[in-house]
């Protein structure tokens, strides 16, 4: 009994989490109580809080003002963390947090699981390429999330603040000046200076009744069926509450790798993610590559590499921030679109979907200090993107934007009427 | 002459609210949606009657049509039950057109009223159709309009018939509130000598903006 407790104990603690701001919606109104979510896990679900004392340079930047935000502000709710302010005016907003850094110890394996789960390929290769892959790992890790919002309609300039974490996102032009169907240059500052050749993921979070704006130029948004389609090649449906349906799930990955999960199980992660698969569900990915996973015990992945998991394999960990639910189906943390930075640090997102966008990168590099193999600085960026009732493909309103001005309409009927009146007096 | 310049005076100043209301917000109000409760459906709802000049217009060729207040109330009763049941079931249940052809048989709406309220059946020695049935059926119209232009936003599946409620309770509030000056000015108008010039200045505007429309959705459509 010992040991089953204790093996779930391990499953439990073993995850890496990404961390992000979010927001129920990104446009709110000037003055106006408002709150910010500070989720540690996946975009979709936070697994546990964030204590205050781990928290750094907190800002609010808006209305040209950076406002430093206090510990009484944050409050714990079930697993999120959250931030309750009071908007300011209008304008383009931005909200920062940073984390002390913390060590996390790992095996050969779990360190590897971890670097291909989480997306941090270069390593990976890198470990590969230098026959390095059996070494352990310690690694020294901090994040550092923002989010960009619109208060009421009048933008400002504060999207483009620079708050001075180890690593961070910079848009290059605001968001809220864009509409779906855009592309947004996005700059990766790592201690200020421009990260290049990074590897970068973004995706999006479909609001109710979004659109989509991909190549085929296909959009479905009804009231009772939430499916659309995306131009990053991916596909799946949501339940009411916007999460994954569990059955008969297919969607694609930024790997491009195919695996099926033949039965419902539940299996850890060398880099500690527990997650469970329910029956009939199906991964599909681009490169045609497939992988199965028959039992709760083996895995077969694009390398060729089959290994397992054993119920008895036990992990010790102390890091409470890497926890995952066991019903998490969003374990993935490399989906969207995969983006590389250019020589100036800058990538090119794709706004294919109306929605709630999240970027995430991890910059792992190798470390020289002593106790440590390697240090991690992680970034994510969030803000929302909506269609354009101006653009040509949404049918025109004969109301408003695209029909005739209403006060035009109005002027010149009172005109016409006004002559045909005279007209007719006269006759009369 | 000096009436005919006070009724005019009175006519564009009523419709001044309309024209300082009547901006063109669509994202904004997309913002407001998503910012705020029902009542930014009420509003949205309000507010789209009242700055949706082809409801109005079909609205004041009902009203011109009818001399007793008590007709005025039947009339607009039966128009509105017809636009709740499109708007809300349309909604409701997702269904949606092409909003150029919806909006082409709202303008066509817009042209019958005034083409009957001017005797073109009589003329044409036509029997016209029963004028109550009539105004349910183009309510039926209208509310798919309505329900057409609701679900060009994204509204999301909570609360998601409470806010089509709402939407059409806003509907509603902006209808009462355009009707009130274009009752206030056809039942005043009535009164004076110049109302038959009016009546016929105004329903051969009708005519002619309800072909405009048309024509123009119908451009809207093909191109």
């Amino acid at each position: 009994m010992k040991k089953r407790i204790f093996t779930l104990l391990c499953i439990a603690i073993f995850c890496s989490h990404d961390m992000y701001l979010k927001m129920d919606t990104y446009f709110i109104k000037p003055n106006e109580k408002s709150k910010i979510q500070l989720f540690n896990g996946t975009f979709d679900k936070s697994e546990n809080v964030i204590d205050r004392d781990r928290m750094l340079g907190v800002s609010l930047v808006g209305n040209g003002k950076r406002t430093k935000v206090e510990d009484d502000q944050w409050l714990d709710k079930d697993s999120i963390t959250i931030l309750s302010f009071k908007s300011g005016n209008e304008g383009t907003w931005v909200a920062g947090l940073s984390t002390k850094s913390k060590d996390f110890a790992m095996t050969a394996d779990e360190f590897n699981e971890y670097l291909e789960h989480d997306g941090v390929l270069d390593m990976l290769a890198q470990r590969k390429a230098n026959n390095t892959l059996e070494q352990d790992a310690v690694e020294r890790y901090s994040k550092h999330v923002k989010a960009i919002f619109q208060v009421g309609d009048q933008k400002s300039e504060d999207w483009n603040t620079v708050l001075g974490y180890p690593i961070e996102f910079v848009p290059m032009q605001n968001p809220y000046d864009l509409h779906t169907g855009a592309v947004l240059k996005v700059k990766l500052l790592k201690n200020g200076a421009p990260l290049v050749n990074q590897l970068v993921y973004a995706d999006f979070k479909a609001q109710k009744n979004g659109h989509s704006h991909d190549d085929s130029d296909e959009h479905a948004h009804s009231s009772t069926d939430e499916s659309h389609s995306h131009s990053s090649e991916k596909e799946h449906s949501h339940d009411d509450a916007g999460n994954h349906i569990q059955e008969n799930e297919t969607h694609s990955h930024a790997n491009e790798k195919e695996h099926s999960h033949s039965d419902e199980k539940e299996h850890a992660h060398a880099n500690g993610e527990t997650h469970s698969h329910s029956d009939e569900k199906e991964h599909a990915h681009t490169n045609g590559e497939t992988h199965s996973h028959l039992d709760e015990k083996e895995h077969a992945h694009e390398n060729g590499e089959t290994h397992s998991h054993s119920d008895k394999k036990e992990h010790t960990h102390e890091n409470e921030d890497h926890q995952h639910d066991k019903s998490d189906e969003n374990h993935i943390h490399t989906t969207g679109q995969q983006l590389r930075t250019d020589s100036e640090g800058i990538i090119d997102v794709t706004l294919t979907n109306d929605g709630i966008w999240f970027l995430r990168t991890i910059n792992l590099v190798t470390s020289e200090e002593e106790g440590l193999t390697h240090e991690s600085n992680w970034a994510t960026l969030t803000f929302e993107t909506k269609h354009s009732h101006s653009q040509s493909e949404i049918a025109d309103h004969s109301h408003e934007e695209e029909g005739i001005p209403s006060y035009l309409f109005w002027v010149l009927s009172a005109v016409v009427v006004a002559i045909l009146f005279f007209w007719f007096n006269r006759k009369k | 002459m000096k009436s005919i310049f006070k009724g005019l005076g009175v006519f564009l100043f009523l419709i001044f609210p309309s024209v300082l209301f009547a901006h063109d917000v669509s994202s904004a109000d997309q913002g407001i949606l998503n910012s705020g409760g029902l009542f930014s459906y009420i509003y949205v709802g309000a507010k789209h009657m009242l700055t949706g000049y082809d409801h109005l217009l079909f609205l004041a060729g009902v009203v011109f049509y009818l001399s007793s207040f008590k007709d005025i109330v039947k009339f607009i009763t039966v128009f509105t039950i017809g636009h709740c049941i499109t708007l809300t079931g349309a909604s409701y249940l997702g269904i949606t057109a092409n909003e150029h052809l919806v909006d082409a048989v709202i303008a066509l709406s817009v042209f019958y009223k005034g083409f009957e309220n001017l005797g073109g059946f009589k003329k044409l020695k036509v029997k016209s159709p029963n004028l109550l049935l009539m105004v349910f059926l183009f309510g039926l119209i209208h509310g798919f309009g309505l329900a057409t232009r609701l679900q060009s936003f994204a509204i999301g599946s909570k609360q998601f018939l409470l806010k089509i409620l709402s939407f059409n309770l806003g509907v509603e509030v902006g209808q009462i509130l355009a009707l009130i000056p274009i009752v206030f000015i056809i039942t005043k108008w009535q009164k004076k000598e110049s109302y038959q010039a009016f009546y016929k200045a105004a329903n051969t505007y009708l005519i002619l903006i309800g072909l405009f429309l048309f024509a123009y959705q119908l451009y809207g459509y093909f191109n």
